[in-house]
């Protein structure tokens, strides 16, 4: 043991055997903003965890949770301010669009991946900018499709439709019942591009190429996709989709309105909830009746888009020490390890070794699916490197907008062409 | 004729007004109706068999009482009315000063001022918000009720100051003058008898202060953390919208609550409103 390490761990067996921290450390105040997550009990998991951490840090760890569209207005006041929480929760590629409010949390990544079987490209890529980690990942919202399990039946798909054009095949014959497929086209933080980008991909096109400099949106296979989703919504879905939001799909699958929905599983986790109130057409619990499957093959692939999450420490706060250790602290294999418990599937792991937790034996079939779910991710802004840039056109909705031009009867070829042009002004 | 009459009364009178009744009210009706319906119907196909989606029969309370017992509501609403009432407090005073000099003193560059005023106001929130986070910061204001009940004036002292100068132009001179003749100054000729002709336009510029102060949402987000800090707008957004789930029956139930004082307002003096807003004074 070399010296340093000594001194180390002479320290932490100090901390433990005094039961406090250090004195320079007491009295501090870290506050930890977060969305509401969509589980309750892991809210109240980390509420419960706060006066753990309180106490093996030496410093009072308060968490603020607000609804996920209001975070960025409180990040951008925040960093224009130089004021405000320590730690702030990141979705997306976020951290690169906020790199420079961002104390550089490497030495923490690095620990993470080693300690925790290597993170999803997913994660990596919304975190870490080359050698440079921007923030910690944390966890994924993984994104499947739900739907009717005896609906799908009854037209007589058993399994899971393979490959985009069996699911077209399949929500035509829904459709044709009263039972359609319901997919969102709106400006919505969550479904429209969780459905847009991966179609994107899985017909073998992209944004732009691996330089992340260069436009190659305008190619014959993308305007293969757009006529695959002019087809899908003519025939397959609900035609109402193009002004729905996030919630939108889930209350209208919980009404028994659509067959099949692209969607975290809030909707099977909310239906699981509420057995007694949401019922199917035989009054049965509809949550019996909920499945779950990937989006189907392209003639590229199957690549899905699931939302990464992470946590930045800011680089005005004045207690960055504090921030890195309980972000140590919060992402450990056992603090993490009770939180995952809680979320019960609906968030994952950054990392695979979550893959294997006992929980995925325990846990009800139709979540299975969601295990593995986040391996087969693609980042925003692919085939480039994950940039400020991507996260531009995201916001701008110019993918998804793309899509919904086309199935509101632009030609597929103009629609891409509008988009390309679109994608030049910010990529340059 | 007398037939010719009746139906012009009903297609330019009873049926616009019908529609009109209905297009306001409606949203609150529906407000209402959410908050008292059950989960189960919530999720209701609107093609179901026996769905009734305009009314309900198994009306209960249960979300109410969730607002009330799951989340910190009755706080929200208490800081809601304190800062609400405060802001529009500090407003008024400024407002009415302003407004009087703008409409009164004859000095350079007044009408130029007087717009300049207004163009504040159309500064949106969201441009304002970040250098006025800097600000709260270099004051230590942050998560506390007077981040709010400072920064409201900022568009709402600008919003009272033209509605009031306006009001203040309608107010014959002679009147003022009659009490200056008579010995007041002209402090005491403004409070004695300037402000008490000018009632109902500072009832309308509080009532419109005091409303967009209680629906006020990016500062409140922006400048409040703790949950029992926030405000209504704020709080139940924060509290009521899980991910892509929301709680219908309690946002609308927080929503219907949060309303109600401001219905009230409105009620008690709407005819000082309307007269305000119509500048009604006669020389």
């Amino acid at each position: 043991m070399e010296r340093r390490d000594f001194l180390k761990s002479a320290g932490i067996a100090g901390i433990l055997a005094a039961g406090r921290a250090p004195a320079f450390a007491q009295g501090s105040r870290l506050h930890v903003l977060r969305w509401v997550d969509f589980i309750p009990a892991c809210d109240v998991e980390l509420k419960r965890q706060a006066p753990e951490a309180s106490k093996a840090l030496g410093a009072e760890v308060q968490f603020e949770f607000i609804n996920a569209n209001d975070l960025q207005p409180r990040i951008t006041a925040a960093i224009q301010s130089r004021s405000g929480p320590d730690i702030i929760m990141m979705l997306h590629n976020w951290p690169h669009l906020y790199q420079s409010g961002l104390v550089d949390v490497t030495d923490l990544g690095e620990w993470q991946g080693k300690d925790q079987g290597g993170y999803y490209a997913q994660s990596e890529a919304a975190a870490r900018d080359g050698k440079r980690w921007l923030a910690l990942p944390h966890g994924i919202v993984g994104l499947q499709m739900a739907y009717r399990k005896s609906w799908f039946d009854e037209v007589g798909a058993i399994s899971w439709p393979k490959t985009l054009e069996d699911l077209r095949q399949v929500g035509m014959k829904l459709k044709k019942k009263g039972k359609p497929i319901g997919q969102t086209l709106g400006h919505t933080f969550g479904d429209a591009p969780a459905w847009s980008y991966p179609l994107m991909w899985n017909y073998g096109a992209a944004e732009v190429d691996k330089s992340g400099k260069k436009v190659v949106l305008d190619t014959k296979e993308a305007v293969e996709s757009l006529k695959f989703m002019q087809a899908f919504w003519k025939d397959a879905c609900d035609e109402g989709g193009l002004a729905w939001d996030d919630t939108n799909n889930n209350r209208a699958f919980l009404a028994g309105d659509i067959s099949c929905t692209l969607n975290g599983a809030s909707i099977y986790i909310a239906a699981k909830r509420g057995q007694d109130k949401i019922k199917d057409d035989r009054g049965e619990p509809m949550v019996r009746d909920i499945q779950h499957g990937p989006i189907p093959n392209g003639p590229a692939g199957s690549w899905g888009y699931h939302v990464a999450f992470s946590h930045a420490v800011m680089k005005y706060s004045k207690n960055e020490k504090l921030a890195k250790d309980f972000l140590k602290w919060l992402h450990g294999k056992e603090q993490f390890g009770k939180w995952f418990e809680v979320a019960e599937g609906f968030s994952v792991g950054s990392t695979k070794q979550w893959e294997k937790h006992p929980l995925w034996d325990r846990i009800d079939p139709p979540m299975k699916g969601y295990r593995t779910a986040a391996a087969a991710s693609r980042m925003i802004g692919y085939a480039g490197p994950p940039s400020a840039k991507a996260t531009e056109v995201y916001s701008k909705y110019i993918i998804v907008d793309m899509y919904a031009k086309a199935v509101q009867g632009l030609k597929a070829e103009d629609a891409v062409k509008w988009a390309a042009d679109e994608l030049k002004k910010i990529y340059g | 004729m007398v037939i010719e009459r009746r139906w012009k009364k009903w297609v330019f009178f009873y049926i616009p007004l019908t529609l009109f009744i209905i297009g306001t009210l409606f949203p609150f009706y529906w407000m209402f109706i959410t908050s008292i319906r059950p989960d189960a119907e919530l999720y209701r196909s609107w093609r179901a068999v026996n769905n009734a989606p305009f009314w309900t029969l198994h009306p209960t309370l249960d979300h109410f009482q969730d607002l009330m017992a799951k989340t910190t509501f009755p706080t929200w609403l208490w800081n809601t009315f304190f800062i609400a009432v405060a802001s529009t407090l500090i407003s008024l005073f400024c407002g009415l000063l302003a407004g009087y000099a703008l409409a009164r003193l004859r000095f350079p560059l007044a009408g130029t001022l007087g717009t300049s005023i207004f163009v504040t106001y159309l500064v949106p929130p969201t441009l304002l918000f970040i250098p006025l986070a800097d600000i709260i910061r270099n004051f230590q204001l942050g998560n506390t009720p007077w981040a709010l009940i400072l920064t409201y004036p900022t568009f709402l002292v600008p919003f009272c100051t033209w509605l009031l100068m306006g009001y203040f132009k309608t107010i014959p001179r002679e009147l003022e003058e009659c009490a200056r003749i008579d010995g007041a100054s002209r402090f005491g000729a403004m409070v004695r008898i300037i402000f008490p002709i000018a009632v109902p336009g500072i009832l309308s510029a509080g009532i419109f202060a005091f409303t967009l102060s209680w629906n006020e949402f990016i500062y409140a987000l922006v400048f409040l953390s703790s949950p029992e800090r926030k405000t209504v707008p704020v709080g139940v957004v924060s509290e009521l919208i899980r991910g892509d789930i929301y709680f219908w029956g309690q946002l609308m139930a927080g929503a219907l609550l949060g309303s109600v004082p401001v219905a009230l307002v409105y009620s008690f003096f709407v005819e000082y409103y309307v007269t305000g807003l119509t500048g009604s004074v006669k020389g």
